[in-house]
């Protein structure tokens, strides 16, 4: 049978909202759209105000100004219970006193449905998320992987408008995080859900969002699909967040419309000139875009410090005139020995940043 | 929806909350009675009044000085109409202060001097019902076993022996402790009477709150002698305990529990009826029954055959207008609080 | 979902507030809350039962039209979004001008016309006058009131939750009627001299005085001011429970002592017993003819002393009338700390004993915190012990007691005392606080928690046996010795064995209409069953309420909200006692002499208890439970009831438990507050002690005990059990699990 979880996914907007709490700012004047059906990641370290932007749109904070829409509707003096709008709590708060099958249906129970009609909908969310038959278990008795699982379930039946996670897989093992991420993203999907979720993982991040929204000092630091935030970060802070980069001084020789040319270190290389003038500049170099070679040429000359075997690649620090490299190689057949001289030079992976 | 429910729900409770119950009613052939004696008699008196008048009784008993706070405290609405019983010290204070209203009695003929002594001592707004005199009790096994000589006499009660041995209740706190003070005093005078405290002081063992808990603890073993109303102490006796009753050779004061009608009483010829009914002679003989063993206000009343028979105890002239009126009282009390207690035992 | 619209709500207040206008009688009725004689009765044209407008139809009480404007204004807001100003300024204004109208009015024109003397100065006499409000009153006020909280909702109070903000509003309007209210009225007289006049001298004359302040105990054999006493009391009592009671919790739950059930009966002994008889115990035990002394005299040839009468036996008294308290609190915090805590302390190289003291009992710390200052408070208010064993040890309770009661009524006094006493339990309140500080004491979380608890060390455990088992078998003997006095012709002196004080209390004998109470302590007996268990869900539904609130929710002056919820709990009951007559023995709120009034003492005083146990008990609780459940569109409400409440069976029990019995043993406040039809059981019985007629007192007081026994067991079928699906679920047991 087939199952029609999402037919009510809305857009979420924020226009100007802030949140303070006394003196002090969690959240300040953001705006942002997440369009219907989609998946946002806010992303950010601790304390950014990612978690405060997640409670503003489920409802559990309200903002202190600005506007939030969710669809159409002005949601912004609306308590939680009033939004139609689920979340997945860090801790899943699956009720410790309730069965998974009663936890499940909660949502169906308060809202009057009749309790056999809501279990049997709760039945089908289980299905959903591969829980049939564990409706008469406690959530104690069930595995972390599970017990995640019956929380999204729970949250996923009421069909909202919008589902929230928030950080869903940190209390989960590196293997499963991976499995279960997969199957959020599939879930919503197929189910063509809008989901805003907050994670401070930024490979989760970019595994499953169809738009990152970077967040730091309660400001939106950048925003856009996962591979623009990677290879065109706008700061050296969303640069060194997601991913590693190697932040390495550099001049713009010349600008030619889009592109520059620019010398690293004497190297030159053609990036977006996104909008630089001529000049001395910051560039953040992917470590898989610095490119050794033994055999000589042009580029750099450095020499290998340290490296490491990570089986699927090689990491190397190297020493240049520009400063420390940290590099990523895949050629694990043929490793380089510290103290070996290499020539150095760069990817495309490179891109100009401000501050 | 179903919040309204709830939230109405709130309201129903704060509406419980509120109440705002009503007070016991007024309708004819009522009474409110507040009653300080004993339960047993309270209970007596009620049921003997209802049989005779058919009005109903309210009765509610508490401490004279439990009484005293409350007509007080209900003095702007009163809600009492009879106050029974209890030592005469609060009944004047209560008339001092305009809590109680005179009312003079047809049954005044058949009364005791002392009875309308205290109505006199309060312009008519209480009177006379039973007197109680002072003394002390002993515990005659304690007695013998500390080897001490019988104590016959107040001077008795300072020798040196009898350290450690005396107990009496803290005049701040009791009428009882209070009317033994005014009571040297008055058979001292002033300043040796404060001397004899100040000597008694270094013999007492403990000074306890109430005024009948030094006879109790006498009957327990827990002290020796123990100063109080000798009626108090005969309860005692007669429970059976090692007590012997002692009026003290020099003479003593007495209390006189009295009778007040609450001012402005809501059910006034009812509280009137009360009143005349609890001076009868036949009435105040009730007062054995409930093994209430004072001396009664109807001259034509018979004692019960335990009670001390005021006739041969030495009485004082008790001045109940001076030291009963809240100057006087607030005075010695200071000074005995600063003089007496204070010093060291 | 929902849309904005908060009309139903409007409606139905502004429905309620004039159904009291229109249909009920406006002033109380004589014959009580519940007499529905008045329907019959020349209602609705007898002004004795008229509702307001009638009597304003007949020309009466011009000063209620006033009302009627403010019940009618509520409908200009109808059918408008709640996001609008105007609606907002509607129901604040309408709803806060229209309930301070009420009570103003109330205030104003009483039993003979003007309340104040400068009104009828001004107005001339008013040749009309007012009884206490009633039914009507009390709708119309309520309605206006849940008006103007709907407004602040509107506004956006508390996230515009109506429900909380109602909440916040009724318990803030009855604790600043019950608590506040009463209170200044007594504390104003603190400011008067015995002649009635304002004086700030008068203040500091009684103040400031030796008898309160004197230090002489420390350098002299005089004896110290008895705030002293008290602290010194207070902190011994409040410490020395904190840590009995500890250890009774933690044999009860983290050994397999054989006895633990028998423990935990005999740990509750105590609270279930009326006042005095602990006392009357002890004597009869250790007093200078006591038999334990007897005993040690004839066979060590330890002489008597007197050392049960002063500072040590007060303490000893206390600390086994209080402990019981520190236990009930104890226990549910003991078995909060999530076992796997434990385990990974342990994993983490901790030994059990390391465990136990980093882990363990820092994470217990809510508990040990409240257990402590619920002792000291408790210390601090008990006047019946420190009566019956002070001896010279003179504490300010029973200086209270007898300001008011003694030879010298003193309400000045009194109430400088009770100053002093409050600033003490503020002060002790503040330093919990303090102590306890911002620290996350969480750990019941959403997540399933598996677990066992660790068992006690060793050498710990034998100090806990040590401790635990002598105190028990003190308990059982003390009691014993109750019980037995109950069954002999006098206690300490004829032991022959009889049962005629159980006929004198609770005789039933056959008369011509069938049977008959005969015996004298069932009307106070049926009276203290029916108040206690009307005022016991009462108090615990406010105390839960309201820890809820303070757990849960963020608003403006939640500090002093808290405040105002713990500040009954620390003025002794002789003060709310009399303060309660002063403050309603009088129109608007005539309440003496009526069960009613009882209740309203019962549920202020114990609700503090409910309090402290919930916000133990919630601290526990992750608080994205609540926000689950919120986003799962629950309400407010539904939240509390479906998710928050299952969870805190422990505190409820504990709550309900302890409200009940307090309201069975209570003493000192209901000694003023009952009256000829309402004679509560503890009032009956100390009347008994007062005679000397011990062996029905404790005959009454173990029929009681059972009853409260009883009443505990069936309270925990009711209440029933948490479900947490741990490993070693601890069963619960006779005497309540409480928080």
């Amino acid at each position: 049978m087939t199952v029609s979880f999402g037919g009510r996914a809305s857009s979420v907007r924020f226009e100007g909202v802030t949140k303070a709490f006394g003196e002090v700012v969690a959240v300040n004047a953001i705006s942002f759209v997440v369009e219907a059906g989609s998946l946002a990641t806010l992303l950010g370290p601790s304390g950014c105000g990612k978690t405060t932007t997640l409670r503003l749109v489920a409802g559990l904070e309200l903002a202190t100004a600005g506007r939030i829409l969710i669809g159409d509707d002005d949601v912004t003096g609306l308590p939680a219970t009033r939004r139609d709008v689920s979340m997945v709590f860090q801790s899943y708060a699956l009720f410790p006193h309730m069965t998974v099958i009663e936890n499940v249906a909660y949502g169906f129970v308060v809202s009057g449905t009749p309790k056999a009609e809501a279990h049997a909908k709760a039945e089908l969310g289980l299905e959903l998320v591969g829980l049939k038959g564990y409706g008469p278990r406690l959530p104690s008795e069930l595995s972390g992987g599970q017990q995640q699982r019956v929380a999204v379930a729970r949250a996923l039946v009421l069909e909202p408008q919008v589902l929230l996670f928030d950080e869903p897989l940190s209390n989960l093992d590196a293997k499963l995080r991976r499995r279960v991420r997969e199957e959020i993203r599939d879930i919503q999907q197929s189910l063509g859900l809008t989901v805003v979720y907050v994670t401070h993982d930024q490979e989760e991040a970019l595994a499953v969002s169809d738009k990152v929204i970077v967040m730091r000092n309660a400001e939106i630091a950048q925003e856009g699909k996962p591979r623009e935030l990677y290879e065109q970060p706008a700061d050296r802070f969303v640069a060194d967040f997601i991913g590693d980069a190697n932040m390495v001084s550099a001049d713009i020789l010349s600008v030619d419309g889009t592109h520059a040319r620019v010398s690293i270190g004497g190297v030159e290389v053609q990036v977006p000139s996104r909008g630089l003038p001529v000049g001395p500049v910051q560039t953040a170099i992917r470590p898989e875009s610095v490119l050794l070679d033994t055999q000589g040429g042009e580029g750099l000359a450095g020499t290998v410090l340290k490296t490491a075997y990570l089986g699927k690649h090689m990491e190397y620090t190297v020493d240049s005139p520009v400063g420390e490299l940290f590099v990523v190689d895949e050629r694990v057949h043929a490793p380089l020995a510290p103290g070996t001289g290499v020539t150095i030079r760069f990817g495309d992976r490179i891109a100009l940043v401000v501050g | 929806m179903h919040r309204i429910a709830r939230v109405a729900g709130l309201g129903v409770l704060a509406a419980g909350l509120l109440g705002l119950g009503t007070g016991p009613a007024t309708a004819a052939g009522k009474l409110t009675l507040y009653c300080s004696p004993q339960i047993e008699w309270c209970n007596l008196m009620v049921e003997s009044f209802e049989k005779e008048t058919g009005i109903k009784v309210a009765m509610t008993r508490k401490s004279s000085g439990e009484t005293f706070a409350q007509i007080k405290a209900e003095a702007s609405n009163p809600k009492g109409d009879v106050w029974w019983g209890g030592t005469g010290d609060p009944h004047l204070q209560a008339a001092e202060e305009g809590l109680t209203q005179a009312y003079d009695s047809p049954m005044r003929k058949e009364l005791q001097d002392w009875a309308l002594s205290q109505a006199k001592a309060a312009g008519d707004k209480t009177i006379g019902i039973y007197a109680g005199a002072l003394g002390f009790g002993y515990n005659k096994d304690l007695l013998a076993k500390a080897g001490l000589p019988e104590p016959k006499c107040w001077a008795d009660l300072i020798k040196p022996e009898f350290k450690g041995h005396v107990q009496m209740a803290n005049p701040n706190s009791s009428g009882t402790a209070y009317t033994t003070l005014a009571t040297i005093i008055q058979i001292m005078g002033e300043e040796k009477g404060f001397d004899y405290m100040k000597a008694l002081h270094k013999n007492i063992n403990q000074y306890t709150k109430s005024g009948s808990a030094p006879i109790k603890a006498a009957a327990r073993g827990e002290t020796t002698v123990g100063i109080v109303f000798l009626h108090d102490a005969v309860t005692q006796v007669v429970s059976g305990f090692p007590v012997v009753v002692v009026a003290p050779c020099e003479g003593t004061g007495y209390e006189i529990g009295s009778m007040s009608i609450i001012k402005d009483a809501r059910n006034l010829d009812e509280a009137k009826k009360f009143y005349d009914f609890a001076l009868r002679a036949d009435i105040q003989e009730l007062a054995v029954q409930a093994q209430a063993y004072q001396v009664m206000s109807n001259k034509a009343a018979k004692p019960a055959k335990e009670s001390p028979n005021l006739e041969t105890i030495k009485l004082i002239d008790y001045d109940f207008v001076k030291y009963g009126s809240s100057d006087e009282r607030r005075r010695l009390l200071e000074k005995w609080d600063t003089d007496v207690k204070p010093l060291p035992q | 979902m929902n849309g904005l619209g908060i009309g139903r709500y409007v409606l139905g207040w502004q429905l309620v507030g004039l159904a009291g206008f229109l249909l009920l009688p406006w002033y109380a009725v004589e014959d009580g809350f519940w007499g529905f004689g008045w329907l019959f009765d020349g209602y609705p044209f007898d002004p004795d039962y008229a509702p307001a407008i009638v009597l304003l139809l007949q020309g009466a009480k011009p000063w209620l039209w006033p009302i009627a404007g403010f019940l009618l204004l509520p409908a200009l807001a109808l059918g408008r979004p709640s996001t609008e100003r105007f609606t907002q300024n509607v129901l604040l204004l309408v709803g806060g001008l229209g309930v301070a109208y009420i009570l103003g009015q109330g205030f104003t024109v009483g039993l003979r016309g003007w309340n104040a003397g400068f009104l009828e100065a001004w107005y001339g006499p008013l040749g009309d006058r007012q009884f206490g409000m009633g039914y009507g009153a009390l709708l119309a006020g309520t309605g206006l009131f849940f008006l103007f909280t709907l407004g602040c909702a509107a506004r956006g109070a508390v996230n515009g939750d109506g429900f909380v903000v109602g909440s916040i509003g009724l318990i803030v309007m009855v604790v600043a009627l019950f608590i506040f209210f009463p209170v200044a009225r007594i504390l104003i007289s603190a400011l008067q001299t015995n002649e009635g006049l304002f004086s700030l001298a008068a203040l500091l004359d009684k103040l400031l005085t030796g008898k309160i302040w004197g230090l002489d105990c420390v350098y002299s054999h005089r004896a110290c001011g008895v705030a002293w006493n008290s602290l010194a009391l207070a902190v011994a009592v409040g410490a020395g429970t904190t840590l009995l009671g500890l250890a009774f919790a933690l044999v009860v739950t983290r050994t397999g002592f054989p006895a633990k059930r028998l423990f935990r009966g005999l740990t509750v002994l105590p609270i279930i017993t009326p006042p005095f008889v602990i006392g009357l115990a002890l004597i009869l035990l250790f007093g200078q003819s006591g038999a334990i002394t007897q005993f040690l005299e004839a066979a060590f040839g330890i002489p008597a002393s007197r050392w049960l009468y002063g500072f040590s036996g007060v303490w000893l008294a206390q600390m086994l009338a209080f402990t019981p308290i520190a236990f009930l609190v104890l226990i549910g915090v003991v078995e909060g700390v999530s076992p796997s805590v434990e385990e990974a302390a342990q994993t983490l190289r901790a030994d059990a004993w390391t465990t136990l003291r980093t882990v363990s009992l820092p994470l217990m710390r809510p508990g040990l915190a409240n257990a402590f200052l619920l002792g000291f408070i408790e210390s601090m208010a008990d006047f019946g012990n420190p009566m019956v064993l002070g001896g010279n040890f003179n504490v300010l309770s029973t200086e209270i007691f007898f300001a008011i009661v003694g030879a010298q009524y003193d309400q000045g006094r009194a109430s400088v005392l009770a100053l002093v006493l409050l600033f003490f339990t503020l002060l002790a309140f503040y330093a919990q606080r303090r102590w306890l500080g911002r620290k996350s004491y969480t750990s019941v979380t959403g997540k399933g928690d598996a677990g066992i608890a660790v068992p006690l060390p060793g050498r710990f455990a034998t100090l806990i046996f040590g401790v635990t088992i002598p105190w028990a078998v003190m308990t059982a003997v003390l009691y014993a010795t109750i019980l037995f006095g109950g069954f002999v012709n006098l206690w300490g002196l004829d032991h022959t064995l009889t049962l005629r004080h159980y006929i004198d209390a609770f005789g039933i004998t056959v008369g011509d209409h069938g049977w008959v109470w005969s015996g004298g302590a069932w009307n106070s007996f049926f009276t203290t069953i029916a108040i206690s268990a009307i005022s016991a869900p009462l108090t615990a539904a406010i105390g839960l309420l309201t820890a809820y609130l303070l757990v849960r929710q963020r608003f403006l002056g939640k500090q002093a909200f808290e405040f105002g919820t713990m500040l009954s709990f620390a003025i002794p009951g002789t003060v709310i006692g009399v303060s309660y007559v002063l403050a309603f023995n009088v129109p608007p709120l005539e309440l003496t002499g009526t069960g009613i009034i009882l209740v309203i003492s019962f549920v202020f005083r114990n609700m503090p208890v409910g309090v402290r146990a919930g916000i133990a008990s919630m601290s526990q609780l992750d608080s994205s439970l609540d926000e689950a459940s919120l986003t799962l569109g629950a309400s407010s409400w539904q939240t509390i009831r479906r998710v928050v409440l299952p969870l805190m069976r422990p505190a409820i029990l504990a709550a309900l438990v302890y409200s009940f019995v307090r309201a069975m043993t209570a003493i000192s406040a209901v000694i003023f507050l009952v009256s000829a039809e309402y004679d509560m059981a503890t009032a009956y019985i100390l009347g008994r002690v007062e005679n000397n007629d011990y062996g029905l007192s404790i005959a009454y007081s173990s029929v009681l005990i059972v009853i409260m026994f009883v009443a505990i067991l069936l309270l925990q079928l009711l209440v029933g059990e948490r479900r947490l699906g741990r490993r070693s679920a601890a069963k619960l047991e006779i005497g309540g699990q409480p928080a």
